[in-house]
Order: structure tokens, then C-alpha cells, then sequence
């Protein structure tokens, strides 16, 4: 038992460690053991690949490192913002010029640093950096093969063998690659550039991007006011931030819930047997998907309005004095109604999509099954929980996670409805707001875009943690083979 | 072939992201022969007639110019997520001046014919508020050609001429209607200003001060601001009796305003010339009252304990005063500025402005302009509700002043950081905020309303709540 106990840390360090070496040792070893070419290919890209007479192969890799080290060079700007080792200069935002200087004769205006632009073309620049260093690694590596081959007596491999590859046993290669470099250039570079957001003073308020104020790096201190309450939106942050947490929570997990077991219930009530039709039931529910969900909601916000018929209804009845705040859309009113009226109102808008999902399912389930817990005696409660359910929740565990973050991330619902209403008065985020509408008016609302990337960061690592962990815990994930 | 197809599909991808990537950061900037103007979208039509006269009027102007409706109220943002793109001249509210002008999105306007046409056409109380700062130089700005203030639209059908001049006649009306006297189109800082800038009808005055003397050139200093006088406590305490009494004043309902006065939810609201044509829908032409601002006189309880107000005082309510500007956008290219500050020029001349309110409505912002509207309805060219609209507007702004921000900063601590929350709150007598350090836990009493009234004048100036309140509280927050 000891024994095992004092391997685990042990075998941690040398996993932690090993690669590394190894990849040190390895780079040494090839450079010793490398040919000429392959030792030139150190410093010059291609030279080795030039040395093995792969000319077409070597030109590219030459080209491309001119191609950076020239754009590293004369830095090409964009808007008066440059690229290159002025783009890494100026991303210390230390180094920046209001500009605006102005002729009033000719009207010549000089626009000062652009310090979203600089934080862009900054990021940018670091990834081409990389990408230098892995064209580095490639051009040696190509090199270093050849030399393997050209040691066993095989023809080194030439630019149109290569292609040929790509088409056949690397295929997936070539697939792949215009997908990472569009998830790259479209994902990637702009979530660290709003990541980046969260390190810095921006805000629309006092700060500006261009001109006077110019916003700067601020270390840690954003993501300290959710505890400690500083800077402008402090107090708002540290006294709202885990109520609307905790509400974000209680909505998911609900919204999720009843849409999802409102969802089987209605499709085994349409599926059961001897039900007449079948296919009318399924086309009426459907229609709530066929009309946009935001028409859905307003329609149900006008319905549930201080003059929608509802409140008129029950004014005419003489069961209330005036109008119920159904939806939260003044100071005063309950918090706990709206917040139960937004669950309600999404099952309308929700449960079709499980309905849909989960009839297709129990379409699938073997009839033998059924048959032959009939035979044996089981209750039709019985089969439903020990057939019906566990089928059905085994197919649809990985939609159940997703449809929890989506909900928790649910802009829609809750912003057309109550618009995060009722208002706490004296902060943004009100009775109903999740994270993600108020992060909305933190940003939009407020122009505090610092705040607004930490709240999405907070959001987004809480999303990550319980989509890994529920996910991971699983039967769909743990026993995917079994599945037949 | 499986993998021909795949290819082909992966080509069709790579070209598709990179004709967006193109088309999304080119900012193509319009050729140097070509202008763009930015108006607001009801007026796009008759600026692209006034401008094509324009050109066809002057050949050698050597510019083709295009007109866009935009949502004005959207412009000033859309120009500074990304000026380049945006049009060479553009229209704002002046509260955005300051914004436009620090980050570098509006030029200077130099062209001193133009200067001289905005000095002698526009009231003092625009010309304090068009000119910014560039480089510790004061340059003007925007160039004011709308003008713009709050006044009452009422329901001519329940409310009389007379009724309508006070808010103690519209809540008799109310009370023979069964219902609310008065609503507002949103309780923000813009639609709150009819109680907090309300005025003593006698002289004119009030101790509200909103960034008194503040200066965009001077480091953006902030002025002076208050609004801790017993003036204001008392109008509080009036509109706190006017809200709690069942045919006083309501706030807009959750369906809008404008299902207020359709449904006769309340006969009147304070609002607007561009709510004219909502207000209009709800009630119809012929039961489509407008009327100045009603006043109100102070009751002994809302000057109870009070020394520098008493009891019958009446007062007017009272509106923020704005104009409409035009701006030259700093990305431009500078070989275009001359043509760009004479378009300007022509734009906001009394002429054009004449023309843009019989074709749109845009009551103009030049000096005398009422005895234009007035020669308009008289020659039968204007309704009488769009007469009224001017008029009760012009006459208005006499009793408001125009949003005095001179930085984005005062605008944003103004409008965005609770201010109006609080005024809200002590209008529904509610405690504030309702959870947090600071709480006020009562805006009933003479003690809470001070509290919230010392509140709003540290969130205008600081643009977050006080740590404390000291007792007795700061003079000046």
C-alpha cells in the first residue's frame, strides 16, 4: 500500500519532465548527427532540404522565413498601427502617442495610437512568431528525414511525393489545416485579444482606445474587485456577482429539467399506442420551433404585460385590484414571480425540441425488449423506468449537458422577457439577469469592457469545469462502446 | 472522388473565410470624390434632395454626396467602434461632442464663415456646450441644426386647454377619468429632468447645478455639481405625494407609454418631437393635446421643515434643452475638408432648417426660428398639432438647459452610474440600493431624501456610490 502511495508523485515529476528532456536531447542529437544540410537548416530554412537536392521543398521554407523576418522587419501597419517588432513594442502599452495633431488650414489630422489595434496586431505578431518557430522545427525536421533516408539507401522524398501523401496516407492533414488556421485566425486570436480585455483599464467611461486616457494594462486588479469591491463597478461586482451566480444556476438547472422531462413525457403521451393522430400532435408542437423563438417571447411578454390580456382577464374577473407584475419589468415587483414565469415560459419555448428528439428515440427502443419484460411481469412503471428512461437518458446525456450551458448562457429568454428585471435598484444586474445578459449591460450599457471580459471569463470557466466533470462522470461518455 | 469532394468543400471554406475576412477589415474608405452624410433616418430622404440641389446648384463643388438614415441615438457609438468607417459627416446629440472629440472621431471645424454663421445664428446656451478641446486648444465642434426639448402630450378628449397647464388640473381630470394623471417615456437622466430641472415660474430659478463650469480643456475638470437644495428636496417630496395619490403620476407601464395613453392607463406624458408620431397613433390627430410642461405649486408638507421654500411657491417642470449637431469626421481625408466644412455650412443654414421642419418635423435650432413655425401654420403648410409641437417645444427650451456634458466621462457618471435609480426610488419611496455597502433605508423621510439627493450629486461626480454618509452630510459631494 505504502509503496504505491510513494510512486504516484514520483512517476508525476518524470511525466512532467521527461518530454522535455527528451526533446532537448533529441534536438541536440540531430544536429550532431544531422549532415550539413541538416546542421545549415539551424539557421537558414531549407538549406537541408537544398542540400538533398529537394529544391522546390527548400524554396518555400526559404521564402516563408524571408517572408517573416521581413514582416518582422519593416513592421506593415494597418490604420497606423504596425505589425512586427513594433507591434511587440508597443504592446506594453508604455509607448503610445495621443496624436491628434492638427492643421486647421489644410485640416491634416494625425489619429493617435490605437490601443485595441495594438493589442490585436501585438497577438498577431506572437503568433507569427510562433509559427516561425514551428516552420523552424518542420524545415529541420524535413531536412533531418531526408538525411534518415538517404542513410537507409531510400530516395529522399521530393515536393510532389509529399503532395501525393497529403492526398493519400496524411489526408487528414490536408483536411484539417484550413480548419485550424480559420479557428486560429476567427477564434482563437480574438478570444485572447477579449481575455487580454480583462487585464486592462478599458472602459468607455474615463478610458479611451484612441486619443486622450489611453487605456493600460492593469495586472490582476479586475478580477481582485469581484472580492474586494474596487474601481467603478466594484461594489457592484463584489455584491451582485454571486446572487446572479447562484440565480444562473437555479435557472439552468430548472429550465434545463422541466424542458427536458416535459419534453418525454409529451412524446411518450404522443407515442403511445393506440393514440389517433399521432402525426397532428407532433406537427402542432413542432410549430413552436417553426416560429422564431423572439417572436415566441415577445408575443409572451404581451401577453403577460400590464395591459396583455392576462392582467386584463383577471382585472375584468375582479380577482385582483391592478395589473401583476407577471415578468419583473418594474423595481417593484416580485422577484420570485419573474423568476418563475421565465422557467415556465421556456418550456413553451423548449420542450418541442426535446419532444422531437426523444420520440425518435423511443421509436428506436427494440420492441423485443418491452415484449419480453411483459412476459416476465414488470408494470408499465417498472419498464419505464428500467428500459424507457435509462435508453433514453443514456442517448441524450451529452444534449442534457449541452442544453445546461446553453441555458446558462440563455441571452434570449431572459433579456426579452424580463430584460433582467426586476431591478435591483442602484445596480445593473437585476432579479432575473444571468451572467451573460448582465455581462450585455455591463458592456453595452456601461462601456466597462474590462469587467465585462472578467464576468465572461468567470463564466466561461465555470461552463468548462461542469461540462468536463458531469460529462466525464457519465455513462455516455464512460461507456460509449457498450452502447448498441 | 469522396476526397475531391472533401477538397472541394475545404477550398470553398478557405475562400468563404477569406472573402469575409477581407470584406470585414478593409474599412473601405468611400472614394475622394464622394461624401457620405449620416442623418437620422426620418430626414434621410430630404437631406439626399437638399444636398442634390446642392451639387446641381454648384458644379464646381466636384463632390457627389450620399445621404444615410441612421438611428441617431446609435450614431456617436458606431463612430467610435470604428471611424473610419463611418460617414464624413455625421449627426449626434452635443452631449456626444466631448466623447467624438477626445478619441480622435471628429475633426475641428475651422472654416471661419461657418463659425461666424453658428455664433450669430444659435442661443448662448448651445455655444457653451459645440466646442471641445484638442491639444489644450478649444475648437468648435458640432454645428447645432435640431433642436430639441421635452413638453406634455395629453388627451385632448379628457384634459382641458386650462387642466392641462397644471399638474393639479390634470390630476382633477384624472380623478373624473379614474385614472393617472401624467406618465414619462423612461426614467432615465434625460426623461427625469422635468422634476429635477424644474424652475420657480416667478424668476426662473433652481439650486440644481450640473457640472457648473466644467472644462474638457483643463484636464476634463467636472465642475461643479449640486443638488442637495431645499428646493429640490421639496419638488421631491411634491412628486412623492403626486405619485402615491391614485390620479397622480405613474411611470410608463411594462408595455410602453404609449399603451398608457392608448388605454387610458394616464392622460398625459412628458415626452418628446420624436415620440410625436407614437404619441399620435395612441391617441389620434384630433384628440392630440400639446402642451408646455404643466406646473406645479408646493404643498405645505413637501416644504415642511424647510427654510428656503414655502408653500405655494409654483414651479414649472422643467427639461434638458438640446441640439442636434453636425460633425466632420476626423478619419476624412484632409483634401476634402473645405467641401466638408461648406456642406456643413450649408446644412445647418436657416434655409435648410426651414425646409427640414415642414418635410420632417426638425424644429430648428436657429434663433427666432418660432416666427417661421408661426408663418407656417398660418399659411396653412403645417397641422395644428405639428404647429403646437414646435412651438410648445421652442418655448420649452426657455425653461431647460442643455445636457451639460462636456467629457464622455461626465455623460457616462450622469446618465450610466444609478443617479436616476436613486431619483426613482425616492419618487416610489423605496429604500437604496436595494442590497449592497451603502443602503438608504428609507426615502420617506426630511433625513432619506437628503441622503438620496447627496447620493445622486456623488454618483455625478465620483460615478460610484459614497463609502458613507457623514452627518451632517458634505455641502458638495
Amino acid at each position: 500500500m505504502d509503496s504505491t502511495l510513494n510512486k504516484v508523485p514520483k512517476k508525476k515529476t518524470i511525466d512532467l519532465f521527461e518530454p522535455i528532456g527528451e526533446a532537448i536531447s533529441n534536438f541536440r542529437k540531430r544536429f550532431e548527427d544531422g549532415s550539413l544540410g541538416t546542421k545549415l537548416s539551424h539557421f537558414i530554412f531549407g538549406a537541408g532540404n537544398f542540400y538533398h537536392k529537394q529544391y522546390i521543398k527548400g524554396a518555400i521554407f526559404l521564402l516563408l522565413q524571408i517572408a517573416i523576418i521581413l514582416f518582422m522587419v519593416l513592421c506593415p501597419s494597418i490604420n497606423g498601427t504596425p505589425y512586427g517588432w513594433k507591434a511587440l513594442y508597443n504592446l506594453s502599452l508604455t509607448h503610445l502617442h495621443e496624436g491628434g495633431d492638427f492643421d486647421p488650414m489644410t485640416g491634416e489630422f494625425s489619429i493617435g495610437s490605437d490601443c485595441k489595434l495594438i493589442i490585436l496586431f501585438g497577438f498577431v505578431t506572437i503568433a507569427v512568431i510562433i509559427i516561425y518557430f514551428l516552420l523552424w522545427g518542420m524545415s529541420i525536421s524535413s531536412s533531418f528525414k531526408a538525411d534518415m533516408d538517404e542513410k537507409i539507401g531510400k530516395k529522399p522524398t521530393s515536393f510532389i511525393d509529399d503532395l501525393r501523401e497529403l492526398l493519400d496516407s496524411r489526408f487528414h492533414i490536408t483536411m484539417l489545416t484550413p480548419t485550424c488556421i480559420a479557428a486560429l485566425v476567427f477564434t482563437i486570436l480574438p478570444t485572447i485579444f477579449m481575455i487580454a480585455l480583462a487585464f486592462t483599464t478599458y472602459n468607455s467611461q474615463d478610458m479611451n482606445d484612441i486619443g486622450t486616457n489611453l487605456f493600460h494594462w492593469n495586472g490582476l486588479q479586475n478580477f481582485r474587485a469581484v472580492f474586494t469591491g474596487e474601481g467603478s463597478l466594484g461594489v457592484e461586482i463584489k455584491n451582485r456577482f454571486m446572487p446572479v451566480l447562484g440565480w444562473t444556476f437555479i435557472w439552468a438547472i430548472f429550465a434545463t429539467l422541466s424542458c427536458y422531462f416535459g419534453g418525454i413525457i409529451l412524446a411518450l403521451l404522443i407515442n403511445k399506442k393506440g393514440l389517433k393522430g399521432k402525426k397532428i400532435f407532433r406537427t402542432v408542437f413542432i410549430f413552436t420551433i417553426a416560429v422564431p423563438q423572439f417572436i415566441s417571447l415577445l408575443a409572451v411578454r404581451n401577453l403577460l404585460g400590464e395591459y396583455g390580456p392576462v392582467n386584463s382577464m383577471l382585472v375584468n374577473l375582479g380577482w385582483i385590484a391592478k395589473p401583476i407584475g407577471f415578468l419583473g419589468l418594474h423595481p417593484g415587483d416580485s422577484e420570485n414571480l419573474a423568476k418563475v414565469m421565465v422557467i415556465i415560459v421556456n418550456m413553451w419555448v423548449g420542450i418541442p425540441y426535446t419532444m422531437l428528439m426523444t420520440s425518435g428515440i423511443l421509436m428506436n427502443i427494440p420492441a423485443d425488449l418491452y415484449e419480453a419484460a411483459r412476459v416476465d411481469g414488470a408494470s408499465t412503471v417498472k419498464m419505464f423506468m428500467k428500459i424507457t428512461l435509462p435508453y433514453v437518458i443514456f442517448v441524450t446525456t451529452p444534449y442534457l449537458i449541452s442544453s445546461f450551458v446553453g441555458n446558462i448562457n440563455s441571452f434570449n429568454t431572459i433579456f426579452l422577457l424580463t430584460g433582467g428585471g426586476p431591478t435591483y435598484t442602484g445596480y445593473q444586474a437585476g432579479g432575473t439577469d444571468l451572467l451573460v445578459t448582465w455581462l450585455y449591460k455591463v458592456t453595452i450599457d456601461q462601456g466597462s469592457y474590462n469587467t465585462g471580459a472578467v464576468i465572461g471569463i468567470f463564466t466561461f470557466l465555470i461552463t468548462a469545469t461542469i461540462t468536463l466533470i458531469t460529462y466525464r462522470r457519465s455513462k455516455a461518455y464512460n461507456e460509449e462502446d457498450t452502447f448498441q | 472522388m469522396k476526397k475531391l469532394i472533401s477538397l472541394l468543400l475545404a477550398a470553398c471554406m478557405v475562400l468563404t473565410l477569406t472573402a469575409c475576412g477581407g470584406g470585414g477589415g478593409g474599412g473601405k474608405k468611400p472614394e475622394d470624390t464622394k461624401i457620405v452624410v449620416w442623418v437620422g433616418e426620418e430626414s434621410a430622404e430630404f437631406y439626399q434632395k437638399a444636398c442634390d440641389d446642392y451639387v446641381a446648384a454648384h458644379p464646381d463643388f466636384g463632390y457627389t454626396i450620399t445621404v444615410k438614415g441612421m438611428d441617431t441615438g446609435a450614431v456617436a457609438g458606431t463612430v467610435t467602434n470604428d471611424p473610419s468607417a463611418a460617414a464624413d459627416i455625421f449627426t449626434v446629440a452635443h452631449d456626444n461632442i466631448g466623447k467624438l472629440a477626445a478619441t480622435q472621431c471628429a475633426k475641428p471645424i475651422t472654416d471661419e464663415s461657418l463659425i461666424r454663421q453658428v455664433k450669430a445664428d444659435n442661443p448662448a446656451s448651445f455655444q457653451n456646450v459645440i466646442y471641445s478641446s484638442l491639444n489644450g486648444q478649444t475648437y468648435l465642434y458640432g454645428v447645432p441644426y435640431i433642436s430639441q426639448a421635452l413638453f406634455m402630450y395629453y388627451n385632448k378628449d379628457k384634459v382641458t386647454e386650462q387642466q392641462a397647464e397644471s399638474f393639479e388640473g390634470l390630476r382633477e381630470a384624472a380623478k373624473a377619468a379614474g385614472t393617472k394623471a401624467i406618465t414619462v417615456t423612461g426614467d432615465d437622466g434625460f426623461n427625469n429632468s422635468f422634476a429635477l430641472l424644474a424652475t420657480r415660474v416667478s424668476d426662473h430659478a433652481t439650486t440644481v447645478k450640473i457640472y457648473q463650469g466644467a472644462d474638457a480643456a483643463s484636464g476634463g475638470s467636472k465642475g461643479t455639481s449640486y443638488c442637495q437644495g431645499d428646493d429640490t428636496v421639496a419638488i421631491v417630496r411634491w412628486l412623492q405625494e403626486y405619485a402615491a395619490d391614485p390620479n397622480g403620476f405613474k411611470w410608463a407601464s411594462s408595455d410602453g407609454w404609449e399603451a398608457d395613453l392608448k388605454n387610458g392607463g394616464a392622460l398625459a406624458v412628458i415626452g418628446g418631437a420624436w415620440h410625436y408620431n407614437s404619441a399620435k397613433a395612441a391617441l389620434s390627430e384630433t384628440n392630440l393635446g400639446i402642451a408646455l410642461i404643466p406646473t406645479f405649486t408646493l404643498t405645505a408638507a413637501a416644504c415642511e421643515g424647510l427654510s428656503d421654500v414655502k408653500a405655494g411657491d409654483v414651479y414649472r417642470g422643467g427639461t434638458f434643452a438640446d441640439c442636434k449637431v453636425f460633425m466632420i469626421n476626423a478619419h476624412s481625408d484632409a483634401s476634402k475638408y473645405a467641401a466638408l466644412q461648406t456642406l456643413v455650412k450649408y446644412l445647418s443654414s436657416k434655409e435648410v432648417q426651414n425646409e427640414s421642419y415642414l418635410n420632417c418635423l426638425n424644429v430648428p435650432a436657429y434663433v427666432g426660428a418660432s416666427e417661421f413655425i408661426k408663418s407656417c401654420f398660418d399659411g396653412g403648410k403645417v397641422t395644428e398639432s405639428q404647429y403646437m409641437l414646435a412651438c410648445k417645444q421652442v418655448e420649452m427650451a426657455e425653461w431647460g438647459i442643455p445636457q451639460p456634458f462636456l467629457t464622455g466621462t461626465l455623460n457616462t457618471y450622469y446618465y450610466s452610474k444609478n443617479a436616476p435609480a436613486v431619483l426613482r426610488a425616492m419618487i416610489d419611496k423605496t429604500a437604496y440600493p436595494t442590497t449592497g455597502d451603502v443602503i438608504i433605508s428609507e426615502t420617506e423621510s426630511l433625513e432619506g431624501i437628503r441622503k438620496g439627493l447627496y447620493m445622486m450629486e456623488y454618483l455625478w461626480m465620483h460615478g460610484q456610490n459614497p463609502k458613507d454618509f457623514p452627518s451632517p452630510l458634505p455641502v458638495q459631494a
